[in-house]
């Protein structure tokens, strides 16, 4: 049932991807002042929003295993942070690479890429917390505790970095957050298909990463059994 | 100018791309592991 | 244990003993926390002023990050205004991460920390007992570097001098509440010394962001204006939001 889902995910995603690609490379054309850089957008912004959002599903998995003490909602959360890492990391260098073409930098201190790389760091501390650990149940109950801490932070780095005014990333353009009218809806709308097809590949890789610490799981306690005889 | 723009965002895709086949290749190297792992603890169970 | 059940810390007679058990049970649930959390400060502050070693080591050490900095830095030229809070707060924060990190792990010593969780006092009045004690602690060494700084970087640092202690005392908090917090969270691991410093920095940022705004605008002698009101507000709100949260969570990070 796993494997179909997989599959299926895989396929779709696939076939998502490459029409996508047909459509962000061929379909489109080129934007007024920034020519074809601005086809990183389709990779840098839904990066972006996956790994937000992932780290946030993160936190809400770390508290529901603060309160039943599951172990399977702190794999979840692990499994779901490492993925979300992946694609946050896919938007900082798509943003570093975009900025050293529009601003001449390769980076340039502007909020949310900022705010992106210190998300990166505190939630590449709570992986490296959760290698330091060797006991499962105190390595589940730290690092949902960090994950909190993490994603308070984040929060309040955004803020802050709003109010400190360095050089200014665009603002936002996609329609759900302006009201509609500052991007063009035939650059839009790849971006969403993009981000779906991204969010599939997504899930794949957090139900893989779930089949792993699972097994994790299971060896831990099978090498209990073979060493307490 | 174009050319200019053409490879930045060639650039940008690449990367893009390279960081999630690094994770996958990386996801599957650890499959690995954990397999070899897994039978070799089933294995040494089963011995008892 | 007297039957207020605050842990006895030196041998009572009969009378003082009776005494203390009629002002427990008189005493109110905050006296009672106040009280449990004034011992655990006193304690702390008591070991680490007869030894003086961590003290000693981080005043060194901020004096040595002062020195190495003005190779990095030309401290004579014009804009060392610009960076000097920066500047202040990097070197609070390294000094800091030296006595924070000790905070927990001086208790594991003799088992010192299963002594104290089974003492009959809650976990957040443990923190918030060391922390306290950290915090006047790095105030004591931030008090001391503070001319040390101004006569290395020639900064004339009296000028605004009780908005720049307003700022410190706020500041300083953060970094101690969320140091000791991960002091305690990192106690039990081998690489403490390594995993201490990553938790914590970035989550520090914010309020080192805000901090140091408002210390740079202090140091270059000019008051805090509407302009920095943002930044104070962040600073307090850190403050808040990051000590409720600590103490919300150091049960489950001590305990389970």
């Amino acid at each position: 049932m796993r494997m179909r889902i997989i599959v299926l995910l895989a396929a779709f995603g696939a076939a998502m991807l490459v029409w996508n690609l047909h459509t962000i490379l061929l379909g489109l054309p080129d934007e007024a002042r920034q020519d074809m850089i601005f086809r990183i957008i389709y990779f840098h912004v839904p990066g972006g929003m996956l790994g937000l959002t992932g780290f946030c599903v993160g936190l809400g998995c770390s508290l529901v295993y603060l309160v039943k003490k599951n172990l399977w909602w702190d794999s979840m959360a692990a499994s779901v942070t490492e993925v979300a890492l992946a694609f946050a990391l896919t938007n900082l260098v798509t943003g570093s690479i975009w900025g050293r073409q529009q601003w001449g930098v390769w980076w340039a201190w502007d909020a949310r890429l900022t705010g992106m790389l210190i998300c990166c760091l505190v939630f590449s501390g709570y992986l490296m917390l959760r290698r330091a650990v060797e006991e499962p149940t105190a390595r589940a109950r730290l690092s949902a505790v960090v994950s909190v801490f993490g994603t308070v932070n984040a929060w309040f780095v955004y803020k802050a970095i709003d109010w400190f005014p360095r050089l200014q990333h665009p603002g936002p353009v996609l329609s759900f957050r302006t009201g509609g009218g500052k991007m063009d809806p035939v650059l839009e709308h790849p971006l969403y298909w993009n981000a779906l097809a991204l969010l599939c590949l997504a899930i794949i890789l957090v139900m893989i990463r779930m089949r792993q610490e699972i097994a994790a799981r299971e060896i831990d306690s099978l090498r209990r059994a073979a060493h307490s005889y | 100018m174009d050319n200019q723009n053409f490879d930045y965002m060639f650039y940008g895709f690449v990367a893009a791309w390279l960081i999630i086949v690094i994770y996958v290749v990386s996801l599957a190297m650890r499959e690995n592991r954990l397999r070899r792992e897994l039978d070799r603890v089933r294995q040494m169970v089963d011995k008892r | 244990m007297s039957e207020a059940g605050m842990p006895i810390t030196e041998v009572e007679s009969p009378e003082a003993s009776r005494r203390q058990s009629r002002q427990g049970r008189a005493a109110s649930p905050v006296a009672l926390f106040l009280s449990q959390m004034w011992t655990i400060m006193a304690k702390d502050l008591r070991s680490e002023l007869r030894t003086k070693e961590a003290l000693n080591a981080s005043v060194a050490f901020s004096i040595v990050i002062l020195v190495l900095f003005s190779f990095a830095f030309d401290p004579t030229s014009d804009q060392a205004e610009e960076f000097s809070g920066g500047l202040l707060w990097l070197v609070f924060t390294f000094a800091g991460a030296l006595l924070l990190n000790r905070s927990f792990v001086r208790e594991m010593q003799n088992d010192c920390l299963d002594g104290l969780l089974a003492a009959p006092i809650p976990a957040s009045a443990l923190f918030l007992g060391k922390a306290m004690a950290n915090y006047l602690l790095l105030m004591a060494i931030e008090l001391v570097s503070l001319p040390v700084f101004g006569l290395f970087y020639n900064v004339r640092w009296a000028r605004q001098f009780w908005a720049l202690m307003g700022v410190l005392l706020l500041g300083t908090w953060a970094l101690t509440a969320i140091g000791t917090f991960f002091s305690a969270l990192t106690v039990n691991l081998r690489i403490r010394e390594l995993m201490l410093p990553t938790l914590v920095y970035p989550l520090l940022i914010p309020a080192l962001m805000s901090a140091m705004t408002l210390t740079t605008t202090l140091l270059s002698g000019s008051p805090l204006g509407p302009d920095n009101a943002l930044a104070l507000r962040m600073l307090v709100a850190f403050d808040i939001v990051f000590t409720l949260l600590s103490v919300t969570f150091v049960d489950t990070v001590l305990l389970g």
